[in-house]
């Protein structure tokens, strides 16, 4: 059983992790962070397996995990610096809305996350409401509330 | 429902229908500009030292657990060097010990060394050799050796113990070693092994060797292996058997060490443990297990050891708590 759910986990961490790592890279910017990030949750993810009673949310349990990693990340990161790090965005050759991307970049990483994983990684709001533990109707107000901010602030 | 609350119902749907889909509407230019944006997402560069990473994180977690295939690879990097018997060291020890009783000693036969750009390792691979000190004499009895039946029934059942957890020290880290070498042979990421070993308890009742075992690269995995063997009964004792099946032990030792995480973690923000997550629950420590690692220090205290990742995260290694004597004693067997 246990050696079960250890190979779920391994299969959903080798198949996702790109999407792991491009959603840390956003929260940090800088490749080195955002493989520790990565490898941090895995680890955390293999080590906890066993502990995952719902083998049908074991992918939201895993970028649960990864996200939750990065949050800690973020933090133990402001305390060393006491700044956050905005400054490394990274060089994008062919980025023809600079100017979108940098009004996502500088959401706040719970905003961020929710117009990464519907738009750019194409989750059901249901789903992203599994990951975040959240109630759904929670989600799509604060979906919401995000794109006006957005709107706003392209205007 | 009356037809005026029908039809005020049917009133209040179509308004938020068309509310809905003027939000929406109103979105949609933004939802489009962020769609196109998704092509300049999803082609963030991913290092390829990721994949190796993850690999690495994904693997070798929990006993027996082989994921890496091919059995057939030679085995022709494996430098295995066995040591002199050091029997003459020990019976030189012996001469110059005033001591009456079990003598428990640790030598190492074998180790494993490995060395290459990306790949190391440093394995010791110890064994128990246990003795029966005569009174008077200092005359020893090895227990390799058939010393004419003057073994007692008691030593005779110590030395059965002995050889199997040196039969166990030996499948561990063999596996381990056969593990390792299987990748080192793939050549694929990097990684290295290390198997060290201590002896944590020696006194009158109990005998416990520590095997420290390391594994990985970066942030790899630092697991123990803790061998006690009762002196008294000859026996290999795990925590279940220090006690009484009925007395609770496990959900009192465990809130014990979860006090102690609180403590720690109130004392030092940089610390954290596993207990009182609300965020994922899941990674929330369980609890001891009834073959959870431990060992008694010189107070007779009972310490519990845990692998890294076990009841902290990663960055915060591998840990160990100790628990007062007086918190257990009532609890213990015989």
């Amino acid at each position: 059983m246990r050696n079960r759910k250890e190979a779920l986990v391994r299969s959903i961490l080798l198949e996702n992790y790109e999407s792991y790592y491009r959603l840390a890279f956003s929260y940090v910017h800088q490749e080195a962070d955002a493989m520790d990030i990565v490898q941090e949750g895995a680890c955390k993810a293999m080590a906890k397996a066993r502990s995952l009673r719902e083998e049908s949310f074991a992918g939201t349990w895993v970028y649960r995990i990864m996200i939750n990693t990065a949050k800690n990340h973020l933090k133990k990161y402001e305390r060393e610096r006491g700044t956050l790090r905005e400054d490394m965005a990274a060089p994008e050759k062919n980025d023809v809305d600079l100017e979108l991307r940098e009004a996502v970049d500088r959401l706040p990483m719970q905003e961020k996350t929710l117009i990464i994983l519907r738009f750019y990684e194409d989750k059901p709001l249901a789903e992203i409401a599994e990951i975040l533990q959240e109630n759904l109707n929670t989600v799509k107000s604060r979906l919401y509330r995000t794109l006006e901010k957005l709107r706003r602030e392209l205007a | 429902m009356s037809r005026k609350e029908r039809v005020y119902q049917n009133m209040k749907n179509v308004k938020e229908h068309t509310m809905v889909a003027e939000e929406t509407k109103d979105f949609t230019e933004l939802e489009n500009r962020i769609m196109a944006g998704r092509e300049s997402y999803r082609n963030i560069p991913v290092p390829e030292e990721m994949e190796r990473r993850i690999r690495e994180a994904t693997a070798g977690q929990g006993a027996g657990n082989r994921f890496r295939i091919p059995a057939a690879v030679a085995a022709a990097v494996a430098l295995l060097i066995v040591l002199p018997n050091t029997g003459a060291d020990i019976a030189h020890a012996m001469g110059n010990l005033p001591v009456v009783g079990k003598l428990f000693q640790v030598v190492t036969f074998r180790d494993y060394q490995y060395e290459s750009e990306r790949f190391d390792a440093n394995v010791e691979i110890p064994q128990i050799v246990v003795e029966d000190v005569k009174e008077n004499t200092g005359e020893t009895a090895e227990s390799t050796e058939t010393v004419q039946g003057e073994q007692t029934e008691e030593f005779r059942k110590l030395q059965e113990t002995v050889e199997q957890v040196n039969f166990d020290i030996d499948t561990v880290t063999d596996q381990l070693v056969e593990e390792f070498k299987e990748s080192a042979e793939l050549g694929e990421s990097y990684g290295s092994l290390e198997i060290h070993h201590e002896i944590v308890t020696d006194n009158e009742r109990y005998f416990t060797l520590k095997l420290s075992i390391y594994r990985g690269a970066g942030s790899g995995m630092e697991s123990y292996k803790l061998y006690t063997i009762d002196k008294q009964s000859g026996r290999q004792v795990q925590l279940k058997d220090l006690f009484r099946e009925d007395s609770g032990y496990l959900d009192i030792i465990s809130e014990e060490i979860r006090d102690q995480m609180r403590a720690l973690m109130a004392e030092d923000e940089m610390k954290a443990y596993w207990v009182d997550q609300t965020d994922i629950p899941e990674l929330n420590w369980e609890g001891l297990k009834e073959d959870q690692n431990y060992y008694f220090d010189a107070d007779g205290n009972l310490v519990l050891v845990f692998d890294e990742y076990e009841v902290a995260p990663g960055y915060m290694g591998a840990q160990e708590f100790t628990v007062e004597k007086a918190v257990f004693e009532g609890m213990l067997n015989g």
